[in-house]
């Protein structure tokens, strides 16, 4: 290479014009899979996404309500081992413009079809649960008729997929049979965009290890269900997840949220690190939730955080109210 | 870390290291933790997750390797070495009380532990009394979940035998025994050589970790064996009830 340098001297390259860069974030120890793993598609879901993303305001004519930032983002685990995203979200804001309704959903596992479930549960879920609020108060809702009937409209499409199975009679076998190829768990909101002296008013319906929190002013999580596998001698994995109904009728929780605070919808791939809020990562999304992430892309880098042996797929939509003034 | 969720996926490996096991034999066995280590380092997710124990067991039984993340040490293994008799008990003793404490701590920091897995390597018969180590083994895995009596952290015990390991001896030691969780024992195939055999076992142990750690990935906390057709040639998979 020595010979290249006898050639007279070289024209500077002109300056770059421009700025910014796209860095991880991190939590304590990263942990090696977050440099060491090399992503895998799933090949046989090649339209699945690896990671979504949405930013946005609701408003009511010039009035800015609230500030929703929502992010879905494939664990390194999934993405290790070429398996595809499970955990989905969905939104509504109902045709009057009072309610913006919400679905955060994770798919089991071990189902090879459970993305399938949660999409259906995120999005079939969000526009029956508007229709159902254009005649219903939220406080009033059918919640144990409509996880029962999203579970069967899980139940039914999943017995449509599995059609032409030689190792099981789609249209016969039991309910299990169907759940343990497609099942998600759920958790559906319903904030109410007008606010009644400042404070927002949201129900919150869950099924499985999916959670709702409020992060309220000054840092504090404020867990809105009890937390997963508190007290449990060894770790166990099953959840409750649909089409398999729950015991008994889900019980909703009605919570309310000002400015300066946030609704937090998740999954359990964010609220297992997240743990009890009081840890580095309930402080570290803590600070960089006190407002609203600037973007989608910001708002999903930051769920995407690395920290050791963390590294299920990640799904959170969390809704700011905007101060009236 | 006072309220965090990370998974642990903790392996013991017990490792005969009575006279019998002199020469080549004690040479694969010391082999045995290199190659997890280069394994697992290509295996970053299950690295942050997975533990390593090591024991050796002769006359007496000591933890040559304390429970760790074997990339994250700078000290390696030391080596294995020879020390006389084969006592089970003292192995299952120990394997116990290194357990219990183990999982204990890290629930104390925190962690979710999976089920302990156990990979049992022997070349021989248990030199103690048969009472004494079938005491200390029923202590080991013995637990009644209705009642909650017994040793609730048990393992998923994996024995594995080569040369003059007795399969009916070995094959009681297999736990659980039956059910969906069910585990397995392997023994060396007639008129291999016994040096082989253990590295064949190591790689039996390579492959279960990973399958365990991608079964992880799929939601499950139960450790995977690998299917029969998938073992190493030499070895041979039985479950309890082969032997009578």
């Amino acid at each position: 290479m020595a010979a290249a340098t006898e050639t007279g001297p070289v024209e500077p390259a002109p300056e770059g014009k421009w700025q910014g860069y796209v860095d991880l974030y991190v939590v304590g120890d990263p942990g090696r899979a977050a440099a060491g793993v090399v992503p895998l598609p799933d090949e046989s879901a090649w339209d699945r996404r690896d990671t979504v993303l949405d930013a946005f305001t609701l408003r009511d004519g010039r009035t800015r309500l609230v500030e929703v930032r929502a992010a879905s983002v494939r664990g390194l685990a999934h993405r290790a081992y070429g398996r595809v995203r499970q955990d989905e979200y969905g939104y509504r804001r109902t045709s009057d413009g009072r309610y913006l309704v919400i679905c955060v959903a994770d798919g089991v596992s071990s189902g090879e079809l459970s993305h399938k479930a949660a999409t259906l549960a995120a999005r079939w879920g969000t526009k029956w649960l508007a229709g159902l609020l254009e005649r219903t108060e939220p406080a009033d809702l059918p919640w144990g008729q409509f996880v029962r009937g999203v579970a069967g409209a899980i139940e039914r499409y999943g017995r449509k997929l599995l059609r032409g199975r030689e190792d099981l009679d789609a249209e016969k076998c039991d309910l299990r049979e169907v759940a343990h190829r497609l099942a998600t768990t759920v958790l559906y909101a319903v904030v109410d965009l007008r606010a009644h002296e400042g404070v927002h008013t949201a129900h919150v319906v869950t099924v499985g290890d999916t959670s709702a929190w409020v992060l309220r002013e000054g840092g504090q999580w404020e867990p809105q269900e009890a937390v997963k596998n508190d007290g449990a001698d060894v770790y166990s994995a099953s959840v409750q997840a649909l089409p398999l109904p729950p015991v008994t009728d889900p019980v909703p929780v009605r919570t309310t949220i000002r400015a300066g605070e946030a609704l937090v919808l998740m999954t359990d791939g964010i609220g297992d690190p997240l743990g009890q809020g009081t840890g580095p990562v309930g402080r570290f999304l803590a600070d960089v939730w006190s407002r609203p992430p600037a973007s989608g892309v910001e708002f999903a880098a930051q769920i995407g955080f690395a920290r050791k042996s963390f590294d299920d797929d990640r799904t959170v939509v969390a809704v700011w109210p905007v101060s009236a003034r | 870390m006072e309220s965090e969720k990370a998974k642990i996926l903790p392996f013991y490996v017990l490792i005969d290291v009575s006279a019998s096991m002199s020469g080549r034999k004690l040479d694969e066995a010391n082999q045995i933790m290199p190659q997890v280590v280069d394994a697992l380092a290509e295996a970053p997710i299950l690295a942050d997750k997975v533990r390593f124990c090591v024991i050796d067991f002769g006359s007496d039984a000591q933890v040559r390797l304390p429970l760790c993340d074997v990339l994250d040490q700078h000290s390696s293994l030391p080596p294995l070495t020879i020390r006389g008799a084969t006592s089970y008990a003292a192995a299952f003793r120990l394997l116990r009380s290194e357990i219990e404490i183990n999982v204990k701590q890290l629930k104390a920091d925190g962690y979710l532990v999976h089920r302990p897995a156990v990979f049992f390597i022997s070349d021989g018969e248990p030199t103690d009394p048969e009472h004494e180590w079938r005491t200390a083994f029923q202590e080991l895995t013995g637990y009644d979940k209705a009642s909650g009596q017994g040793f609730s952290t048990y393992p998923n015990f994996v024995p594995c035998g080569v040369d003059q390991a007795n399969p009916r001896t070995l094959a009681t030691l297999i736990h659980p025994a039956s059910g969906p969780k069910q585990m397995q024992m392997y023994l060396m195939e007639q008129g291999q050589n016994p040096a082989d055999a253990i590295a064949a076992i190591a790689e039996i142990l390579i492959s279960s970790m990973l399958a365990s750690g991608q079964s992880m990935a799929q939601g499950s906390s139960g450790m995977i064996l690998p299917a029969k057709q998938d073992l190493p040639p030499g070895i041979s998979a039985h479950s309890s009830d082969d032997f009578v």
